[in-house]
């Protein structure tokens, strides 16, 4: 069977790199996008089980992307993540997004939470 | 010609200008005595001329009366022009002298030597003494009495030795009265003269004191005004004129109001108006904006006396430099921490990789050198926030983020990540939360987290042994309170008023034990007061700390029905 997919939205390649990883440990297959036009490219073509989504990115910037994928119908089982400098920004996407991460974001707190939101974990766990 | 001018005119007719002030009193006198005698030689001449007229005067009388008062008035002039122009002394002198021979021949001579001329001597012997000098009474006297012994002598008759001893008497009388009289008019120019020097040098020094004064709040650079109990502006200097763009005469006698007039927000005209009323405050200053400028405000009572206060003095200082360093300051504080975080997350982020053996197993001796990494990073973190939080603070832009959140959530990720700091120095850290608070709170989950972080890390940081308690419990109805308590060194009561400062550390010796920025207290403590809250702290060296936190308690039913 194939693994779940996570899509990771995040311009610092560090930390695009860290998440992805903590993704990986929790199962997922992954892909990293650098900037808000690609990522709505992307989104037009894949449906990822989980978004991992920086606020700030170049072109498009984050919240509008979240916006895209509450409104695309064929993404209504997309979980998405958002990870964040700025608690202020946060607050105004509260509802929108399934969890809000505040950076820094610890490699195994992302692994563990990812886990949660994947829809292949094993329920026996 | 009016009644002033012809006092003036007599005053100057009367008056010899002299060098002594004693001869000038002398030859004044007789200059009056010359002037009454004139007049009355003038009537004289006059009740002759309407006698002569009427016929009530013979051939040869009215001639030798006419004869006899023009002769004196001649005399009276020649002595007054002695008086004025020559000797004073000498016009005495004559005077006398003609006074004494008038009387000698005013009468039959035994009248005049032994009958009731006798005693009309005594006013020569007075005068003397007036118009010449107190002593010159007893030459008179001696000449008087020569005079009637004379004539007493030219018709036979006994000198009277009786009222040649009573002129005498009179001359000594009159001497020792002339004299006290010139003693004490000495005294009186003395006084006088030390009174005119007196006030001289002390007019004199208020002038130099005045302008001394002028000069220093001239050259203050601060803007200075000084307001009355009214609060109108009664002084200014220089420098405000250029501050607040007025000219000096459009600020006194105006009131702080109209001053900062419309380029000044309205709550900061309420501050620096209630300022200037009391500036009994803890920090007796303002700052402000105004009309493009960042000025400050700081005001004191003028007093007289210690209870009489006769207005408030205040002086403006221009910040708009100061206030633009400072937004540059906290500007690049911002950046700069901004910019320390991102690669030190993108550090913990890989060390906690290599630390859960993302890329394989690590050895022991790796393990620990990660855990090290993670433990340094974290609080070079810690710090780059803390300085990112301190400009956030003195920027204003610091704003709380308000929501419920659960007591025990926040406790336990504080208990998470503290306890590993605990175990590494063998202590324990113990959390407890009574009973009767409320499961959920309403307030900033991320700040109380932070707040809990610094404290209980202070606390870690400075006990060498025993235990560390975070707890929550309600002191009132309407609060709860946070309360970190530990077991170690204490902080010194001379110490303790300063530690909610910034940059402060109660060792800040270059060899000191503890490092650290010293800004998380003072940011706990802003943070405290955001919340409405505020901290305090009990602690006694060697028996541990406690700080306190009560915040309101809200229920969260109430903020969201």
């Amino acid at each position: 069977m194939s693994n779940s997919f996570a899509l990771i939205i995040e311009d610092d390649s560090d930390a695009a790199t860290i998440f992805s990883e903590a993704l990986q440990a929790a199962g997922f297959e992954t892909e990293i996008i650098r900037s808000g036009d690609t990522a709505l490219a992307r989104l037009a073509v894949t449906t990822p089980d989980v978004v991992v989504l920086d606020l700030h990115l170049p072109h498009v910037p984050g919240p509008d992307i979240l916006r895209h994928i509450r409104a695309d119908a064929r993404l209504t089982e997309t979980r998405v993540i958002v990870a964040t400098a700025h608690a202020h920004t946060a607050e105004s996407i509260r509802r929108e997004a399934d969890l809000v991460l505040l950076k820094p974001i610890s490699f195994s707190q992302l692994r563990d939470l990812a886990a949660i939101l994947d829809p292949d974990r094993p329920t026996a766990s | 010609m009016n009644m002033t001018n012809v006092m003036k005119l007599i005053r100057q007719l009367l008056n010899v200008p002299s060098i002594d002030p004693n001869d000038q009193r002398r030859a004044q006198l007789l200059n009056i005595l010359l002037l009454g005698i004139a007049a009355l030689t003038l009537l004289m001449l006059l009740a002759t001329t309407i006698m002569n007229i009427s016929g009530g005067l013979v051939e040869p009388e009215s001639t030798l009366l006419y004869l006899g008062c023009l002769a004196q008035l001649c005399g009276i002039i020649i002595i007054f022009a002695i008086n004025r122009y020559g000797s004073s002394r000498l016009a005495s002198s004559l005077f006398l002298l003609l006074l004494t021979t008038v009387l000698a021949f005013s009468d039959e001579p035994q009248e005049v030597a032994d009958g009731r001329t006798l005693f009309a001597f005594a006013i020569p012997v007075l005068m003397a003494s007036v118009l010449l000098r107190p002593h010159a009474s007893f030459a008179a006297a001696g000449l008087v009495s020569l005079l009637i012994a004379a004539i007493g002598l030219s018709v036979q008759i006994v000198p009277n030795v009786f009222a040649m001893v009573v002129f005498f008497a009179i001359a000594l009388v009159s001497w020792l009265s002339a004299r006290s009289l010139e003693h004490a008019l000495e005294d009186l120019r003395t006084i006088n003269r030390e009174l005119d020097q007196r006030v001289e040098q002390r007019t004199r020094e208020l002038a130099e004191a005045l302008s001394r004064n002028q000069a220093i709040l001239a050259g203050i650079a601060d803007g200075v005004i000084v307001f009355d109990n009214d609060g109108k502006a009664i002084v200014a200097n220089p420098a405000i004129t250029g501050l607040l763009e007025r000219h000096a005469d459009e600020i006194i006698g105006y009131d702080v109001e109209t001053l900062m007039g419309a380029g000044i927000d309205a709550d900061d005209q309420a501050a620096v108006a209630a300022l200037l009323r009391n500036t009994e405050t803890r920090y007796p200053s303002v700052k402000f904006e105004r009309d493009g400028k960042t000025l400050s405000m700081s005001a004191a009572p003028v007093c007289v006396a210690p209870e009489e206060m006769i207005g408030t003095v205040a002086v403006f200082r221009d910040f708009t430099r100061e206030a633009e360093i400072d937004r540059m300051k906290s500007a690049f504080v911002s950046m700069a921490s901004h910019e320390l975080r991102t690669p030190l997350n993108a550090i913990l982020g890989y060390a906690d990789m290599l630390q859960e053996g993302v890329y394989g197993p690590l050895p022991d001796k790796q393990h620990e050198v990660v855990a090290r990494i993670i433990a340094n990073a974290g609080e070079l973190l810690n710090l780059a926030t803390n300085l990112l939080d301190q400009a956030q603070i003195e920027a204003g832009t610091l704003t709380l983020n308000v929501t419920p959140f659960t007591l025990a959530d926040l406790i336990d990720g504080v208990q998470g990540v503290m306890s590993v700091l605990a175990q590494a120095k063998g202590l324990e850290l113990i959390s407890h939360i009574a009973d009767d608070v409320p499961t959920t709170l309403f307030g900033d989950p991320q700040r109380l987290h932070q707040i809990l972080i610094n404290l209980v890390g202070n606390a870690i940081k400075f006990t060498k042994e025993g235990t560390v308690h975070v707890d929550a419990y309600r002191p009132d109805a309407d609060h709860w309170t946070l309360e970190v308590s530990d077991t170690g060194c204490g902080i010194p009561a001379e110490a303790q008023p300063h530690i909610f400062e910034p940059f402060q550390q109660v060792d800040s010796s270059p060899n000191r034990e503890h490092t650290g920025a010293g800004l998380g207290l003072s940011i706990v403590r802003q943070l405290t007061t955001l919340m409405g809250s505020e901290i305090t702290l009990t602690s006694e060296v060697g028996h541990g700390s406690t700080f306190t936190i009560v915040l309101p308690l809200v229920p969260t039913q109430e903020k969201f029905s």
